[in-house]
């Protein structure tokens, strides 16, 4: 995306490239030479940042219901971020619950991955109703486990219930199902109580 | 040479009371350029020309602002640089040492420079003082209203989750592109490809595309 009333404008790549510190020293100078002589490409920076800042935002607020990393983690908790794990592994029924002052519930999905590049997470309650889908979530060679986020504000809407989280991967024509659990959900606590 | 301080001058800038539109004949309005601007600045009286240095400060100081948070990573320092940068400028001007008025960006640009670089080695030297004696640094982030988190977290779902990822870990976790290549298992290609997808799907689905004069977080337009 150019811009169009700039008779030379910058690509909207390479400002962000500028943004995130990729650029060599000498296009960093160049990129910042036009900028600060042209109004059109100054705004396009400035776009730049605001949906840099915006994201950062909703990460640190815990607003992410989707797959994270542990390196995402380490800087929420460093943020004060009050994060609840469960890890879901094997068969049988796994006990959960979100506290009134949690931010960010994580589920450590933990399964054999390697049939397939990429899987769908699903979180459903029992009447079918789905709480959460992650599709095309991309997967290592080796890889055994998956970190799937909710905010916790979203999870204390729900009653006390039972939870099915289906992991299925693409295989072929076919969509395989390659691990299945059940949570049961004891609904919200608040800290003073427990 | 001007005895206003600092605060008088941006108070009086950011003020933007004064219409600077000239008229052009019989064709309308025409805005000054930034050369324009500059000579007006120059050309008059000090306390003159207060609708031309309003105009310079709402056209550069957003700018020197940018500059500043990408040098400098903080918001309070890239704020105290615009009105630093933009109070040179104005004083160069009003004393005639300014030599190329067409060029009044880039000698706001060198400005810049110069200044970030004075407050990077102080920075680097409180650093060092902190490191020595362990006293912790206060950090302040920067406030973003909750209408633009929601919109920002409605379109960042909307988009494929490893973009999503590699935006989360670019802007929040601040990882560079390699180390975001090695937590995927991806070329450095393949994250800077995914994320320039990623912000421009965002930006369209946030409604900041346009160069109308959009409006960023903090609620200033930027042009």
């Amino acid at each position: 995306m150019t811009n169009a009333r700039c008779p030379e404008p910058i690509e909207f790549s390479d400002i962000v490239d500028y943004w995130t510190g990729d650029l060599s020293r000498a296009d960093e100078d160049r990129i910042e030479e036009h900028v600060f002589t042209c109004a059109d490409c100054a705004r396009e920076l400035a776009e730049a940042k605001t949906l840099a800042r915006g994201v950062a935002a909703v990460a640190r607020e815990g607003r992410i219901g989707a797959v994270v990393t542990d390196a995402m983690l380490n800087r929420l908790a460093a943020d004060g971020a009050r994060i609840r794990m469960f890890t879901l592994e094997g068969s049988g029924i796994i006990p959960c619950a979100v506290w009134a002052d949690d931010d960010l519930v994580v589920s450590r999905i933990r399964a054999d991955f390697d049939q397939s590049d990429s899987v769908t997470i699903v979180t459903r309650l029992p009447s079918g109703d789905e709480i959460g889908r992650v599709s095309d979530v991309p997967v290592r060679p080796g890889q055994r486990e998956i970190l799937n986020a909710f905010p916790a504000a979203d999870l204390r809407k729900l009653p006390a219930t039972r939870v099915q989280v289906i992991v299925t991967a693409q295989v072929g024509s076919d969509e395989r199902t390659i691990a299945e659990y059940t949570l049961e959900h004891g609904g919200t606590f608040d800290r003073l109580n427990t | 040479m001007s005895l206003c301080t600092t605060s008088d001058l941006t108070e009086r800038w950011t003020a933007g009371s004064v219409a600077l539109v000239h008229g052009s004949g019989d064709s309308g309005v025409v805005t000054p350029s930034d050369g324009g601007l500059a000579r007006a600045i120059a050309s008059a009286p000090p306390g003159a020309a207060q609708a031309e240095e309003s105009e310079l400060y709402r056209r550069f100081a957003p700018r020197v602002r940018l500059y500043g948070l990408k040098h400098l990573r903080d918001e309070a320092a890239a704020e105290d640089l615009a009105q630093q940068v933009l109070l040179v400028t104005i004083e160069r001007l009003r004393a005639g040492e300014v030599r190329n008025m067409d060029e009044i960006g880039s000698f706001i640009l060198g400005t810049s420079r110069m200044l970030a670089g004075s407050t990077q080695r102080k920075a680097r030297r409180r650093e060092t003082l902190t490191a020595r004696f362990h006293a912790p640094e206060l950090s302040v982030e920067p406030s973003v209203a909750s209408g633009d988190i929601e919109a920002v977290e409605r379109c960042l779902h909307s988009l494929a989750e490893r973009d999503r990822r590699v935006l989360i870990l670019t802007f929040y976790v601040e990882k560079t592109s390699s180390e975001i290549a090695e937590e995927l298992g991806v070329t450095g290609t393949v994250v800077r490809v995914s994320r320039h997808r990623a912000l421009e799907r965002l930006r369209e689905c946030v409604g900041l595309r346009g160069h109308d004069g959009s409006v960023d977080l903090r609620g200033t337009r930027t042009s």
